[in-house]
């Protein structure tokens, strides 16, 4: 198909954040933040107009009784069991480098209303900066929560894949920094494949919570061209488990509203009018 | 070891597989859960930050919303009156002429301001995407307000505030208004109700699980809005005059009023556990003392007993009942914004709402 994309496998993440200093320095965005969350190491928090890849940490604690305790965490109380015994481990830190998902169906394109962001001939999504008014409509249409408005520019910006990269030939920033290939960049079709014997290997491995995020979807959002290997169900990593695509309101709310008009505009008519 | 299964046998015992340690050499690299399956229990969250990003949109857009309801439903109202041809609703058809004008010159101010690069207004009309409902509301704003131009022009010149340009009040004289009426009502009950379609079909859990009410909603208040709008505009005239365009106004009012909390009742069992904003904290507050309370039940109920006492209906009376009407329909379309920015900051809100929906 000729469609590149990434997938980032989550089992060989250090956590180093080269993605994040990568994906800043060639896209020449601003630092941000200076704040230290205390959530662990993430200090980014979440992706942003100006923060293309942000790395997510999570640590899971082995609790006395053996299950897996997640209680250091706000809204977990009372949470058991889960996945099994962390395969084995007294500790897992789980590590993400997040990015747009470049959705096959992408909420955020199909709510631009001045044809900013397109699907480039590489198949991602992509913001022209230089038609982009700043509505704001594709921040809140993103299932994911990805795409941001610059305040200061004010236009809409995230991720992307380093058009301006792949247009000579070399992989995106991210992809290139990263010390464990953990961000792989390549065509769509053989990332998935390699993903999938990934996915295989890890379970023989006895990492049986191995699963792919975002390959052979059948939600409407589709297939994501930038997918992930994952050990954990996709709400630990603030990733949606159901994504849908906002646009498939459209036509039932019209419809609603064509109802709705009809009897308001008779009823109103028989209100207003008086026989002679 | 690879293990081939076919696609039929590959969810076979489903996610409880995973939840054990693997069985050497018999999984595959399809068995998977897919998004689109269940994950059993609860969903977790990462530590309780937001999944979404919310609008931006602040008082600018609330403005502009109300505008545009009260746009549409003044422009309906004076389209019916204008067929029916009373002559002493004449005052009401002005009225619903210059109002709607009025709007649709001061809504594209607003919408303006709140662009990111303002100067980049035009490139709404770059293209038409029917998927996009902020694209086919800016069409639909710019026709509404191509024909309230024309309609009030038309007034103009009947009311003879062109006979400094004689060619131009000849014209516009000339125009067919009822052609252009007929149109324009079309596009303002489009632009009274988009807004809320525009909402829900975003990622935000209670707006798009409100998807066949908002527009609805919006729709409702816009006219109730609209119609209260014209009766204050025409109480603060020669009131005896009016009495019986006002009365029926009246009529007109009711039924959308209590359209409108016909269609808020609904909205609560659809909504479930999402609608926690509308009804808790400073936003429940605002909803239910200043739309419903207010905005809705007193002037419905100051009507009701009114007329139950055969009174005739009184200027203060009407004043009053149109204010309050005006005011809940601002506060509206503020709690919807509002309760919006706290939905889309609820992490738990997103996977309540995914997990309900087809995906």
């Amino acid at each position: 198909m000729g469609q590149k994309g990434f997938f980032t496998d989550t089992t060989l993440c250090i956590g180093c954040k080269a993605c994040e200093v990568a994906c800043k320095q060639w896209n020449r965005l601003p630092a941000d933040g200076y704040q230290m969350t205390g959530h662990s190491y993430d200090n980014t928090t979440a992706l942003s107009s100006t923060t293309w890849r942000h790395v997510a940490f999570v640590e899971q604690k082995r609790s006395v009784d053996g299950k897996t305790s997640l209680a250091d965490r706000p809204g977990t109380a009372g949470y058991e069991g889960g996945i099994g015994d962390l395969n084995g481990k007294t500790v897992n830190w789980l590590m993400m480098s997040d990015v747009c998902k470049h959705c096959t169906h992408a909420g955020c394109m199909e709510a631009c209303p001045t044809g900013a962001i397109i699907r480039n001939e590489f198949g991602d999504v992509y913001v022209q900066p230089d038609i982009c008014n700043g509505c704001g409509y594709c921040v809140p249409s993103c299932p994911f929560g990805v795409i941001g408005r610059n305040e200061e520019t004010g236009n809409a910006a995230k991720c992307t894949l380093c058009y301006d990269r792949q247009k000579y030939g070399i992989e995106p920033a991210c992809a290139k920094a990263c010390p464990t290939d953990s961000i792989v960049f390549g065509d769509l079709d053989e990332l998935k494949e390699k993903a999938k014997q990934r996915v295989t290997t890890l379970r023989e491995r006895n990492v049986p919570t191995a699963y792919l995020y975002g390959v052979d979807e059948d939600t409407s959002v589709g297939d994501l061209n930038a997918f992930f290997l994952l050990t954990e169900r996709p709400s630990v990593y603030n990733l949606p488990e159901r994504p849908h695509l906002p646009q498939n309101n459209v036509l039932p709310g019209f419809v609603a509203s064509a109802i709705t008009a009809t009897f308001l505009t008779l009823a109103t008519a028989i209100s207003l009018w008086r026989g002679r | 070891m690879n293990n081939h299964h076919d696609q039929q046998a590959q969810n076979a015992g489903g996610i409880a597989t995973l939840l054990q340690p693997a069985r050497r050499g018999t999984l595959s690299a399809t068995d998977q859960p897919r998004i689109g399956e269940q994950w059993t229990g609860q969903p977790e969250t990462y530590y309780n930050l937001p999944l979404l990003k919310k609008a931006h949109w602040g008082w600018e857009i609330i403005t502009y919303f109300f505008l545009g309801g009260v746009g549409g439903g003044s422009y309906l109202a004076a389209t019916l009156a204008d067929f029916f041809g009373l002559k002493r609703d004449q005052p009401l058809v002005r009225a619903g002429r210059y109002l709607s004008l009025a709007c649709m010159l001061a809504s594209p101010i607003f919408l303006i301001m709140d662009l990111g690069r303002p100067e980049r207004f035009h490139h709404m009309l770059r293209i038409l995407k029917f998927r996009s409902a902020m694209s086919l509301g800016s069409w639909g704003i710019t026709f509404f307000g191509l024909c309230c131009g024309l309609t009030a022009a038309h007034q103009m010149a009947k009311d003879g505030l062109l006979n400094w340009f004689p060619f131009m009040a000849r014209t516009m004289r000339a125009l067919p208004v009822k052609a252009i009426e007929s149109i324009g009502a079309l596009f303002g009950l489009f632009v009274a109700s988009y807004t809320g379609v525009l909402l829900s079909s975003t990622a935000v859990p209670i707006w798009a699980r409100a998807k066949h009410l908002l527009g609805p909603l919006f729709l409702t208040s816009g006219l109730s809005t609209g119609l209260s709008a014209l009766s204050l505009i025409l109480s603060l005239g020669r009131f005896k005059g009016q009495h019986d365009t006002l009365e029926r106004l009246d009529r007109a009012e009711m039924i959308t009023t209590t359209t409108e909390l016909g269609l808020i009742v609904t909205l609560i069992p659809i909504l479930g556990p999402l609608a926690k904003p509308l009804f808790r904290g400073k936003t429940g507050i605002l909803f239910t003392i200043g739309t419903i309370g207010g905005g809705l039940l007193s002037p419905l109920l100051l009507k009701l007993g009114w007329r139950m006492n055969k009174k005739a209906t009184s200027r203060s009376l009407t004043i009053s009942a149109s204010l309050l009407t005006l005011i809940g329909g601002v506060i509206l379309r503020a709690v919807w914004i509002l309760a919006g920015r706290i939905s889309a900051d609820n992490p738990r809100d997103i996977h309540y709402y995914n997990a309900l929906e087809r995906p």
